[in-house]
Formats: C-alpha cells, structure tokens, sequence
C-alpha cells in the first residue's frame, strides 16, 4: 500500500543572467515583447524566493521596479494586480504588453531610472528534491510548518501551483479524507500576494483552527 | 565536530540537510578549482573553506594553484584592473606571456575532473592546452565587475570563453553578455571567522579601551580602505551635521595600510586632517589581520556607515548586517541589493542624506533594533556561505541538465 504521508520537497534556484537589462520603460516594454518566457516566469513566478521582507509592497519584480526605479507609480500599481497564476505565461506576456503600451502612450515623457537601478533580465532553473522527511498527521505537518526553509514553501505552494494548479498542502489533506474546511481555508490563501513568511503564518492558522490542541504546535514556535 | 555540524549551529539542520542532499547526487564526482594563489585575497579565502567542505559532502574537491614569475603577475594585475574598467597599456609579449603561462600550467596540473572551476583571469586558458576529454565541464568564476573592461583586455579574455561551459559573476550588474550561461552567485561571508564570530564581551570592550572609543556614548563606524570612491570625506561630513545635535556621538573611521597605494595614503591624510583634533572622531589604520578588532568595532556601532561612490558587491556591509546593525549605504553596486530602506538601513546619495538618516536612526532605537534584526536574518537567509555552496552544488546539476529546472528526488 502507497504510503499516504505528506512527502516534503526542498528547492534551490539558480539564477542565470540574460546579459540583457532595462533603463527605461521603453525598453521594458521592448524586452517583454522579445524575452524569452523563462524571463517572465522568473520576474513574475519566482521572484517570492528573494523577497524577504514583511512590508514589501509589491509581489512581482516588474511592478517593484516601476515603482522604486522608475517612479512609475501608476503602472507600478497595475502590474501589481497582475496574478500570473490566473493566465498562462504566454497570454502573460500579451496581458504585461498591453499595459505598458497604454501607460507609455498616455505619457509625455519615457521614465528612466537612475544609473544602478537597472532591472536586469534574468531566467532560473529550480532545483527540487525529496528531503527524505515525512509526515503522517495533520498535527506532525502543522508542527513541521514552523521550520520549513521557505524554498520548501515556495516549492509546496507557488511552484505546486503552476505544476498542478494547487497547493501540495490542501492536495494531501483533500487525499487523506482531512477536513473539508481546511482545505477551503487553505485555498482561501491569496499566496501570491504574500511573502513566505506571511504564507507560513495563514497556513499555520489554517492547520491550527483544526487541531484540538493547537497550542502544542504554536508552542513549538515560541 | 565537522565542519558541517559546526555550521548547522548558525544556520540550522534544514539547511546542511539541503546541502547533504544536493551533494549526495555529486558524490564522488570529481571537481577542482584553481586559481593562482593560496594565501591572500577573497578568492584564496573562499577556498580555504569551500573546498574541504565539498569533500564533507562526498565530493572529490582538489584546489590546484597555477604558477608564474613576476612579469606574468604584473600582466593579471593589469588583467584585473582592464575587467575593472581602468584604462590599461599592455603590449602583444604581454598577452603572449599569459598564453605561455596557462599552456605551461596545463602541462605540469592534473586536471582530469569532472568539473573545473577557474576563477579570475589568471589561469584562463587552461582549457585552450588541456587535452579534450580529461575535463567534463569548464566553469569561469569571476569575481570581479567585469561590466565595463578595458577593450584590449576584454578582446584577449573573451578569447577563452569559448572553451567553457558557464561563467558564474556575482551579480547581474557585473556580467557581461555572453554566449555561454551567465550564472549569479554573490559572494558570502563566513559566520564562524574571527571577523564575524560572537565575541566575549570583555573582548569587546577592550578592544574599544585600547582604540580610544567610550563605550557608554553612542559610536558609528564605517570600515573601509581610504580610497575616494569610499568617500570617508563625506562620512566625516555627515557627522559634521549631526554631531550639533548629538554632541555626544562618536565616528570612526577603520581601514587598512595603504603602503602599496600611493592615492590611499594620499585620502587617508586628507581624512586625518579633516578630523583635525577632534577626539571623538578616530581615523583609525589597523593591520590587515585586525579581524577581532573590525569585529568588535562592527558589533559596537550603533549604526554602520558604507557611504561609497563606488563600490563592488560590499561585503562590509554584509558584515554589519549580520552583527543586526542597520546600514546607511552609498545607492551603487552591491550595498542597493543589501540595503533596503526602512528594512535593513537607508540607500543615501549625500553626506547630507548620509547625516538626515543617522539623526533619524539615533532617535528611534526600537526601528533600529528592528531593522538590525531583519538584516542579521536577511543575511541569514543570502549571504552565508551555506548558501554559497548550495548555488555551487545547484549549479553544477545545472550544468548537467542544460536548459531544464531539474528534479534531483
């Protein structure tokens, strides 16, 4: 018989750059017409792995860039809307494509950032594997939540997603005859725009509003 | 205790498990670096740990050194500047020096591996005299901003480039576009060297007697060479601005001889005349192996100061954020991918932002408890060389699945 524990993964991302970068919108625009899709996907997919702050206001690289480097505040705004995981990567570059033709045709004047602020086109290969860990209880797997690399996070929720279309979590509990609720709750997660400290937080609550005795896994953490 | 185990206490058991595991799928793989030399220098130190540490994880780690008189040093030191964009005069013998060099090298090292890893110009051209078949994979490490080289040095390295599989630079800014896949991996520092280890207290404390600095009065620090691009001019100024207000502060200023470097003795006079006879503001040159002494220094600040004009990746920033100490940072190379505002310190573009960050930094001790908190964390998470090894490990599979994100279960 399978065994029916939750199987943990870890990743690793290795960053290549492209040799390409942008100075100005215009030039944004140009590379998201031409780059390859491996160039968006990492901007836009990927980009969670190497945000590491609480406030950070936005979830992708594009709209971080408009805003911090550009002073583009209004696109900034709309491309932070953008959720890559409601469209595929090609209707993406279509979809990004047509937000800044409009930004660039209601402008003056091209924005350009300040030398060092380049955005420089990169593309990833995520590197995945089974860490040999195992978890057979909602309980053991809330618990586990706390410690997990956030590349185990990512793998299980961001890039579970665009493997399968939802998270490995809610999949196991769904497989496992767990409670209906919880995997509401854990799908009712907005993950993308979260970092993956945030994420680990809604997922801990999520699992603790199930757990008898929640306080045993919080009180690990603390 | 092995060395993994001793870093697992900083970084955590998940991370050194990640690591086991990317190394059990390389065990027993074969790998050599070179370069071209085993004392002095980030590279030579980097090694110091990175190669006994791949042996831990079962690989089969060599680091090999290429030899050359002194004519062929003063030609890589020329090879070195030109990547960094000054201008440089090198001649034809010059250019066939190094060939000459790297073909010699080649003869006399055992190069049979699975992967080479060549770092910096010096032995660039192993692969054009090594025997096809005895390398699986030729990497090039350069740990230099290579984004605006000198044309003639460019010209003659590039020559070599097509023999390798991948380059690796430490950021996207340093890289130049190549035909090969450019991979980033930043550089890293170690927490359990004397520069960054946790100190005794009563070390700490004398460190700062024998310096001259009160340790009950508020004291902020900026550690670098005395070079202008450093801008230690600027930092003198900004204290300037805020000492009326803070008349209590003290500066520091640390940096290394510049024996070898007739504009650094010329900057370090300037800043000594700057501060004049004040005594709270202490220009201050330590030996090149003072690593306790920076230490200690760092974990005093209240607020590290990187105010640079120029700079390359910026490990002493690295350093003060790991000692939870927020940064304020010249906006260039680097420091703008360590420094975040309101996160781990304030990117400034002035000696006066440098002086409106400090005095905002000096009245709100609990945002820069905080912020030293986020940025020991984000160092953590970034810089250490845990991770260091990881994008060498991951790389290397990489390597050997070209183009595709790879499933090591």
């Amino acid at each position: 018989m399978a065994d029916s524990s939750f199987t943990l993964f870890d990743c690793s991302l290795v960053r290549l750059a492209t040799g390409r970068s942008c100075t100005n919108l215009r030039e944004l625009l140009d590379a998201l017409r031409t780059a390859p899709l491996s160039v968006l996907e990492h901007h836009l997919l990927r980009c969670p792995l190497e945000d590491h702050f609480e406030l950070y206001e936005f979830p992708n690289d594009l709209a971080r860039w408009c805003w911090d480097a550009l002073g583009e505040r209004q696109l900034a705004e709309e491309l932070a809307l953008v959720n890559p995981y409601t469209v595929g990567v090609k209707e993406l570059r279509t979809l990004l494509v047509n937000k800044l033709e409009d930004r660039l045709w209601a402008l003056d004047r091209v924005p350009w950032c300040r030398p060092g602020f380049e955005l420089h086109l990169l593309e990833s290969r995520l590197i995945s594997f089974d860490t040999g860990e195992r978890f057979a209880t909602l309980a053991s797997l809330a618990q586990a939540l706390q410690g997990l690399s956030r590349r185990s996070l990512f793998f299980h929720v961001h890039e579970a997603h665009a493997r399968c279309g939802v998270d490995d979590f809610s999949a196991w509990v769904e497989r496992t005859g767990g409670p209906p609720e919880l995997i509401d709750r854990i799908r009712a997660i907005d993950f993308y725009f979260l970092n993956l400290n945030q994420l680990r937080r809604q997922l801990l609550e999520a699992f603790c509003a199930q757990l008898t005795e929640p306080q045993v896994v919080l009180g690990a953490v603390r | 205790m092995t060395m993994l185990e001793c870093y697992e206490e900083v970084v955590g058991r998940h991370e050194i498990d990640h690591l086991r595991r990317l190394g059990e799928r390389l065990a027993g793989k074969r790998m050599i670096h070179i370069n071209s030399t085993r004392k002095g220098g980030g590279v030579a130190e980097i090694l110091e740990w990175m190669v006994p540490l791949m042996n831990e994880l079962g690989i089969d780690a060599r680091w090999e050194t290429i030899q050359g008189n002194a004519d062929f040093y003063k030609v890589t030191k020329s090879f070195h500047n030109g990547l960094q964009g000054l201008p440089v005069n090198l001649r034809a013998k010059d250019y066939e020096l190094h060939l000459a060099v790297n073909e010699a090298n080649a003869q006399q090292l055992n190069l049979e591996a699975d992967y080479v890893f060549v770092h910096d110009p010096q032995p660039i051209y192993l692969p054009k005299f090594t025997a096809p078949g005895r390398v699986g994979r030729w990497v090039w490490r350069c740990h230099v901003d290579a984004s605006r080289p000198d044309r003639g040095v460019w010209k003659h390295l590039a020559g070599a480039l097509p023999a390798y599989d991948g380059a690796i630079f430490s950021m996207p800014a340093f890289t130049r576009p190549l035909e090969k896949p450019i991979f980033l991996c930043p550089p890293s520092i170690d927490p359990l060297s004397d520069k960054n280890r946790l100190l005794p207290e009563s070390e700490r404390l004398a460190t700062l007697e024998r310096l001259g600095v009160d340790p009950d009065r508020p004291m902020i620090l900026q550690v670098s060479r005395f070079d202008r691009f450093k801008d230690p001019l600027g930092v003198i100024q900004a204290y300037r601005l805020v000492k009326s207000a803070h008349p209590e502060l003290q500066l520091v200023l640390v940096g290394g001889p510049a024996d070898d470097d007739p504009e650094g003795a010329e900057v370090l006079s300037e800043a000594m005349e700057s501060a004049g006879n004040d005594v709270d503001l202490k220009v201050l040159m330590l030996p090149p192996d003072a690593h306790r002494d920076i230490n200690a220094l760092q974990r005093s600040a209240v607020i590290v100061l990187q105010k640079s004009l120029k700079e390359g990746f910026g490990l002493t920033v690295t350093e003060a954020l790991w000692k939870s100490k927020p940064v304020i940072g010249g906006a260039c190379g680097g420091i703008t991918l360590q420094v975040h505002d309101y996160q781990t310190g304030f990117l400034v573009h002035s000696p006066a932002g440098a002086a409106y960050r400090i005095r905002y930094l000096l009245r709100y001790a609990e945002k820069r408890q905080r912020m030293g908190q986020t940025g020991h964390e984000f160092v953590r998470e970034n810089f250490l060389l845990t991770r260091h090894l990881r994008d060498y490990l991951s790389l290397l599979l990489c390597l050997d699945n070209p183009g595709m994100d790879v499933l090591a279960a």
